[in-house]
């Protein structure tokens, strides 16, 4: 039943759209058509595959210590979560994050018939499908095509990598990535502000100048914007390495509240085939000391309960280390989920050490449960529809 | 008939063939930007030579092209590799001397769209091109059926799996929808009558065969027509359907003349498509030869395509750019060559600008401008030859530049913005500086010319 007063309110908003043109009818179209929620999801890719059973360690069970005479971590070292399981030494941030509670791991994640690839692999997670042929949009950019609104111009997922991960490629909507943004758009030099004094006035001309400056304008207005807005960004935490960059990045552009609902981080070096020991904890520290930052960050600047982080890498590694003092490429292998929001603790199940699939873990989780999960409990999406396939959800959220 | 739009261009008689513009437009157009001597080479010889030049099979350089990629197949570049072949027809887009070929691949490339992606077989998806470029200006008849019988096309839309037992439609569904009906000119009986007629087109060892087994003899009925129709047969049928010449006639239109092209001339264009026997050849040279093509409604109204972008930079200004390098900036642009993001192709146009593409368009004219190794080994921008050392007047460098990249399509204003940043350093007009530093000179003239390569004006193809 319409009401009188929702009658009102789209009377006087097609009243007004009819009265404003362009850009102001845009925006009163936006405010019409409010978001589902205003959740916002940043996936963090641990790039190279990384070595689960060296970062969630069963310390009590002899397997693994017999696998790993050199990279075995010592029991006394270990942080445990459980009277079995314990994070890697260099990762305090995320142990005290587990114990409150904002912290998920779900254990033994993987898929059907793993590929060893790195490229194969990561494709598959990426696209959230395994099917021979890879689908042309990724899971992220899926969502964004799903959730565009005609119109709606705002920028609504960034990739803060250097470079377009398959998983933010979508069909309908352009994904930028910042540091081309920035050197498009970067007012820094004076040859990017003659660019763009050239490239955007005057805004009316013959077609296709007209498209093209209005496009280029677009373009600036939305790096101007991120710009601004962080610049008054104030943050007092420290964010340890590159990875602590890009999230510190993060932070900002969700603080400037641009409509930005994904954001995608990289971490590369997770594929230590040797030297593991001085390798895995420098990045796994950095891991940890970035998410914990981030973590506080957001929550001092009352930003937490809308951000949620998933941690993922393309696989584990095999449990039985190389001769190189390394492991090499393996199955399934755990993910994090980090946020307030987040029921904190153990999901799924640690996956067998005896029971193996030459050499590797086998997955006791599908990986696309956890996508599915996060669309239809974070994002508002049809997981199904998205997926093509229905997968059981986790009780993490 | 009377031909208004697709009359012949009379030049010499206030026809838009009177000056070098046209010209500059003809080798845009039917190829890449060109450099300046060669602008003045086709407006010397006239609008009827240079349309004949364009199908001059006395340049063609197959032989020569192939010998260079038997020379370095596997020795010298791995083509297993998806960027190293890319970088391979970058290479033959920048050195070709009938770039209408390449141009014509390009078009059928983006129509036949098949992605390496799921082909997953770079031999098939580089062969599939050979065989657009052999019929590139053919029969669009005889290209129908090569492409019909192509492994890379067999593997992508599953012709290799449509068998009689299990019919497969997709490739009979884009045959009839995207590569020559159109949608709304068909049924879905069609689909599958003609899917069954294509049972047993299969592929094996790279080459196209025909499993009897496999084929369905029987009686099929195709668009109003019976009989145990084969693919060769469905392919005839579809060639007298009038739907065929307005599709692809338009489409030619749309890539080489005009984005929205009016109805009138859409006409016009089928009626000139149909005449001609369905013969590529004779269609684009009429279009080439006509009034419609060098008037206001096709001069600077499409969006330079990537590819154009890229390549015809590198051939107007004569840089030499190491083609291996060109790939990913053509992806980074949104065209990555053998890898079409469907089955239809790249929609083009306005589609190719957002964001990230002007961010990486802008980025690649900052990287070209500064090539200016030394030596012969490597990438080069000869400054010296486009702005003579000389030439120290500001204004009549930007004027120069502006001709050049141009055509002269830049207000004055801007000009005297790009004059005024050419001898600013720190903040400070320094004329003299300008004059006496070399380095400085050439460093700001580079800088000016990078940012008219990222203008709309130069976009404005």
């Amino acid at each position: 039943m319409i009401t009188r007063r929702r009658f009102l309110g789209q009377t006087s908003f097609l009243a007004l759209s009819g009265a404003l043109p362009g850009l102001f009818a845009r925006a009163a179209l936006l405010a019409a058509t409010a978001d589902q929620n205003d959740h916002i999801l940043v996936v963090v890719e641990l790039a190279g595959g990384n070595d689960g059973l060296n970062t969630l360690i069963p310390f009590e069970n002899d397997v693994y210590h017999k696998n790993r005479p050199v990279l075995r971590i010592p029991k006394e070292n270990i942080l445990p979560l459980t009277d079995q399981l314990g994070l890697h030494p260099a990762a305090p941030g995320l142990a005290e994050l587990f114990k409150a509670g904002k912290l998920a791991i779900v254990q033994g994640v993987g898929y059907p018939n793993p590929d060893r690839s790195h490229f194969r692999s990561a494709e598959i997670w990426h696209t959230g499908s395994t099917a021979p042929t890879a689908p042309s949009a990724g899971w992220l950019g899926r969502i964004l095509d799903h959730q565009l609104v005609p119109n709606d111009e705002r920028l609504r997922g960034l990739s803060l990598a250097d470079y377009l991960p398959i998983a933010l490629q979508a069909e309908k909507v352009a994904v930028p990535v910042i540091t081309q943004l920035e050197q498009a758009a970067g007012a820094d030099s004076p040859q990017q502000k003659l660019l763009r004094q050239l490239s955007t006035t005057p805004a009316t001309a013959e077609e296709p100048i007209g498209y093209l400056r209005r496009q280029a304008a677009a373009a600036y207005f939305a790096v101007e914007q991120l710009r601004k807005k962080s610049a008054s960004f104030q943050s007092n935490v420290e964010y340890p390495g590159d990875l602590g960059k890009q999230l510190r990045r993060a932070a900002e552009i969700i603080s400037a509240d641009l409509g930005i609902r994904l954001l995608y981080v990289s971490q590369a070096g997770y594929d230590t085939h040797r030297d593991q020991s001085t390798e895995h904890p420098k990045i796994l520290g950095e891991l940890s000391g970035a998410l914990a930052a981030f973590q506080k960050d957001l929550e001092d600047h009352k930003m937490a309960d809308n951000v949620l982080v998933l941690v993922i890498s393309e696989f584990g590694r095999r449990v039985q280390e190389n001769a190189s003092g390394g492991t090499d490429h393996g199955a399934g292998s755990c993910l994090f989920l980090l946020g307030t929001r987040i029921k904190g603790g153990l999901a799924g199940s640690y996956p067998s050490l005896e029971k193996l699939d030459e050499g590797d873990l086998f997955h006791t989780v599908d990986f696309r449960s956890v996508y599915a999960t996060l669309m239809e409990k974070w994002l508002g999406c049809p997981a199904e529809k998205l997926l093509g396939q229905k997968f059981p959800l986790l009780d993490v959220l | 008939m009377e031909l208004v739009h697709f009359a012949p261009c009379v030049p010499g008689e206030g026809e838009p063939w009177d000056a070098k513009g046209a010209a500059a437009h003809f080798l845009r157009r039917t190829g890449f930007a060109a450099p300046t001597r060669e602008i003045q080479t086709v407006f010397d010889k006239g609008l009827e030579t240079a349309v004949a030049n364009l199908f001059d099979e006395s340049r063609d350089q197959e032989a020569e092209f192939q010998h260079i990629f038997d020379g370095i197949k596997g020795s010298f570049a791995n083509f297993d590799d998806l960027a190293q072949l890319q970088a391979w027809w970058c290479y033959r887009m920048l050195k070709t001397r009938t770039p209408l070929r390449e141009k014509l691949t390009l078009f059928w490339h983006g129509h036949f769209a098949t992605s390496n992606h799921k082909v997953g077989d770079p031999v098939k998806v580089l062969r599939q091109i050979d065989t657009l470029r052999a019929h590139a200006c053919g029969n669009f008849r005889d290209l129908v059926l090569a492409v019909s019988r192509d492994p890379a096309m067999l593997v992508y839309l599953d012709g290799e799996a449509n068998t009689r037992e299990h019919p497969n439609e997709n490739f009979a569904r884009e045959l009839l929808e995207l590569f020559t009906l159109g949608i709304g000119n068909y049924s879905e009986k069609d689909v599958r009558e003609a899917a069954r007629a294509f049972t047993g087109w299969h592929h094996d060892g790279g080459k196209f065969v025909f499993h009897a087994e496999a084929h369905d003899d029987e009686e099929k009925q195709f668009l109003g027509r019976r009989g145990g129709f084969n693919g060769a047969d469905i392919i005839d049928i579809l060639m007298q359907h009038p739907a065929l010449p307005r599709l692809i006639a338009r489409k030619l239109l749309v890539f080489f003349a005009c984005p929205e092209p009016p109805e009138e001339v859409v006409h016009e264009a089928e009626q000139v498509f149909k005449q001609s026997g369905l013969n590529i050849k004779s269609f684009l040279s009429a279009l080439f030869l006509s009034k419609f093509f060098y008037s206001p409604a096709c001069r600077h109204t499409r969006i330079s395509s990537p590819v154009e972008y890229v390549i015809g930079i590198c051939r107007m200004l004569e840089v030499r750019f190491p083609a291996v390098q060109l790939p990913e900036h053509l992806t980074a642009m949104g065209q990555e060559l053998f890898a079409p993001p469907n089955v239809k192709g790249w929609d083009g146009e306005k589609k190719w600008i957002n964001a990230t593409t002007l961010a990486a368009r802008a980025a690649f004219a900052i990287q070209l401008v500064e090539k200016y190794s030394e030596n012969e080994f490597g990438p080069h921008l000869d400054l010296t030859r486009l702005v003579p050392d000389e030439l120290n007047q500001p204004k009549m460098i930007v004027d120069l530049l502006a001709d050049r990249v141009l055509e002269g399509r830049l207000e004055n204003n801007k000009r005297l913005d790009i004059a005024d940043f050419l001898i600013t350093r720190n903040g400070m007009r320094q004329l003299d500086g300008f004059r006496n530093d070399g380095e400085f000179r050439g460093q700001q003239i580079r800088a000016a010319l990078a940012t008219m390569l990222s203008l709309p004006e130069f976009y404005a193809y």
